[in-house]
């Protein structure tokens, strides 16, 4: 268990983290909901990067968590960490190498209960779509209808085929219906926006650690009391824990490690926890500000509410994970 | 990043699996790393302690001279796995390998350093003189006094808390030796053998029923001078010294620890039939995602460790450890009541008191996170 980022994953996550901080400010995120062609040029960008879908989930990790401290909006986060892994699944070999090339996009209809509504689907070419019986449909001719919008720079659509070629794959469904192959792909997937969700708590978190360091109310910086230092300790510790679980998934996946069933839901339930918990702890922090449109808190906890619903809330996560944890026997390491 | 170690750590953990195959005692297989012992240090793990020393597994960082085999950082940390995943204790007493070794070869005279094999094979027991009655969170405000007279000091005063005193021929003592208000500027660090005429040891009896530390009084303690660690004054780079030596020693034992005590929170649950409840399992993955999580963060804390010789996830782990040990306890014993687990879930309290409170391990992740000095 080696958690030393080699020098190119330094280079990967130090670029991510580069382009969106030059391309992808706040101003964007906020114009996205009105105008999403405002991201296009970033989503060209980032297209260049579309090759993480074909190497270790552990470098595209570090490079997704990069994206959701900027909240990038579009269909490049959908494209590579939920509909590159399905379409690998269910062997639409074609499709999977016009993503990795970063030619196409994509994005991924699936019902409870591990749920994706099409995120970004107004932007996409294509969508993967859960049909009866749990079969998976890659298709370019499909019918979108918008859900309420919540996560202002990430809009969601029921989606319907219009006319698909069918996979004979199974991705989703009830647990015991879930085939080998696409138990990988949704694994992957999981874990892609669980680092995701990490970046986006990271940006709450250090957010809030800077505000209270130069806030001042009764003539001293608010970050000086223990009241707030002592929160701010179990901040730290939540995320960082979470933040340790999600790259233990991630590795457990890449070295095809027995582990990894376990680890994936304990990543999805840890990193939600902590996103849950830092959200409210930054606005609680931030104080009257904290609950205005025109501070950027809300646009996070909006993408950050939204990702702990998707793909498996905690307690599906839970309860999958104690089906694996508990089973008869003593068999629970 | 990557889950697996290399051919030569596999190497190393099977050779390391050989060895405790062929000698590990029954008593200490499965056991769990916890150190209370409920009234004396068992012989078993005496001979144990010696056993690992006199083999090269005790500290396998140190030298073969000290109970090691010169291992790597890495190696050491997969001694660390295998010992937890089997439940295997190194000893049931710390102070010795953990604090006064390191500390002595680091700060002792030649003369001091001489003392260091015994310390760390168990052949001594060592308690470490600390906590007062008037200081301990606030462990500068002590004030057990050592007075320089010719060749010996002369100490009066008193500590508390003091592990295993009842049961060590040595002591590290922490001693003020400057004006009475000197603060963290004025403590000196002596070694004192326990059985010098004016000690008197009074065990404390703990809540939980176990007898593991006590309070010890000093009245007219001749000490030698040569017996002074350090320089005069200067103990308060020992003291954080030897704290850090403690943090960066046992992390790794307190995530196998938790292992452990979460597998038999499971038997419990099993034993009383509830494992079929849904709100029990909802509860018990909780804790399951904190253990797993922590693990992680430890071997994150390692890796930066590695990097650069520090890793401030050390007191995010004392904290997080001490304080889901006290909820995993609390837990068992809602599942499945019994007479052993309400004794187990008093003997979880200490944990998060001694070696720095969570209050002052959350305090010192603030000064991590640059905040400002608190108020």
């Amino acid at each position: 268990m080696d958690f030393t980022l080699s020098p190119d994953q330094e280079l990967l996550r130090d670029t991510g983290r580069a382009l969106v901080r030059e391309h992808c400010p706040a101003s964007l995120v906020r114009a996205y909901a009105e105008d999403p062609s405002v991201a296009d040029d970033l989503t060209a960008r980032l297209s260049e990067f579309a090759g993480l879908v074909a190497g270790p989930a552990v470098d595209l990790c570090l490079f997704l968590e990069e994206m959701g401290a900027a909240l990038v909006p579009g269909p490049f986060v959908p494209t590579v960490a939920a509909f590159a892994p399905i379409v690998a699944a269910v062997g639409a070999n074609d499709v999977f190498e016009s993503v990795a090339a970063g030619e196409a996009t994509g994005t991924v209809w699936s019902p409870s209960p591990v749920e994706l509504h099409a995120p970004a689907g107004d932007r996409v070419e294509f969508v993967a779509i859960a049909v009866e019986g749990g079969d998976i449909c890659v298709t370019d001719q499909f019918e979108l209808a918008p859900l309420e919008v919540f996560d202002l720079s990430r809009p969601q659509f029921d989606a319907k085929v219009f006319d698909a070629k069918v996979f004979d794959a199974k991705v989703t469904g009830d647990s015991g219906t879930i085939g080998h192959g696409s138990y990988a792909a949704l694994y992957r997937a999981t874990v892609a926006f669980s680092a995701e969700l990490i970046g986006t708590t990271r940006w709450m978190f250090e957010t809030t650690l800077e505000y209270v360091k130069t806030r001042e109310q009764f003539g001293r910086p608010i970050g000086s009391f223990q009241a707030l230092q002592h929160r701010l300790a179990d901040m730290s510790l939540l995320y960082e824990r979470a933040w340790s679980s999600v790259y233990w998934a991630a590795m457990a996946i890449d070295a095809d490690d027995d582990e990894q069933h376990r680890a994936v839901h304990v990543a999805k339930s840890s990193a939600s926890e902590a996103a849950r918990h830092i959200a409210g702890e930054a606005v609680q922090m931030h104080g009257g500000i904290g609950v205005t449109w025109d501070h950027d808190l809300h646009l996070y906890m909006r993408r950050a509410f939204m990702s702990e619903e998707v793909l498996g809330t905690t307690a599906w996560h839970r309860a999958r994970l104690a089906d694996l944890v508990l089973q008869e026997g003593g068999q629970h390491e | 990043m990557h889950l697996a170690w290399g051919e030569e750590e596999e190497r190393f953990r099977a050779e390391l699996g050989a060895f405790l195959d062929a000698h590990a005692p029954a008593e200490a297989i499965g056991r769990g790393m916890e150190p209370e012992t409920h009234g004396g240090i068992p012989l078993w793990a005496r001979e144990w302690q010696a056993t690992l020393f006199d083999h090269g597994w005790l500290i396998p960082s140190y030298p073969p001279e000290l109970g090691g085999r010169n291992a790597t950082d890495v190696q050491t940390l997969v001694y660390f796995e295998e010992l937890a995943a089997r439940g295997i204790p190194r000893a049931l007493h710390f102070p010795g390998h953990a604090i006064v070794a390191p500390s002595l070869l680091e700060f002792g005279t030649d003369a001091q350093r001489e003392l260091v094999p015994a310390a760390i094979r168990g052949d001594t027991v060592w308690c470490i003189g600390m906590s007062e009655p008037g200081a301990g969170s606030d462990l500068a405000a002590m004030r057990t006094r050592a007075t320089l007279d010719g060749d010996h000091f002369v100490v009066n005063g008193q500590k508390v808390w003091t592990s295993y005193a009842m049961w060590s021929q040595m002591c590290m003592l922490y001693v003020r030796t400057g004006d009475t208000d000197s603060k963290a500027r004025g403590i000196s660090v002596l070694i004192l053998d326990m059985t010098t005429p004016g000690i008197d040891i009074r065990p404390l009896r703990q809540s939980a029923g176990g007898t593991d530390f006590a309070e010890v009084f000093f009245t007219d303690v001749v000490v030698p001078k040569e017996n002074l660690i350090g320089e005069m004054n200067d103990g308060w780079r020992v003291t954080m010294g030897s704290l850090a030596h403690e943090r960066a020693g046992l992390w790794l034992e307190w995530t196998g620890a938790l292992d452990h005590v979460f597998r038999r929170t499971v038997d419990e649950a099993r034993r009383v039939g509830a494992l079929e409840d849904e709100v029990v399992r909802y509860r018990l993955m909780a804790l399951y995602e904190e253990v797993g999580g922590l693990r992680a963060l430890g071997y994150k804390g390692f890796a930066s460790y590695e990097k650069s010789g520090a890793a401030p996830e050390h007191a995010l782990l004392k904290l997080a450890t001490s304080e889901l040990r006290k909820r995993i306890a609390q837990l068992t014993n809602e599942i499945a009541p019994s007479p052993e687990n309400r004794r187990e879930v008093l003997g979880t309290f200490a944990g998060t008191i001694g070696g720095g409170t969570s209050e002052i391990q959350r305090n010192a992740i603030a000064r991590v996170l640059g905040l400002p000095r608190g108020y």
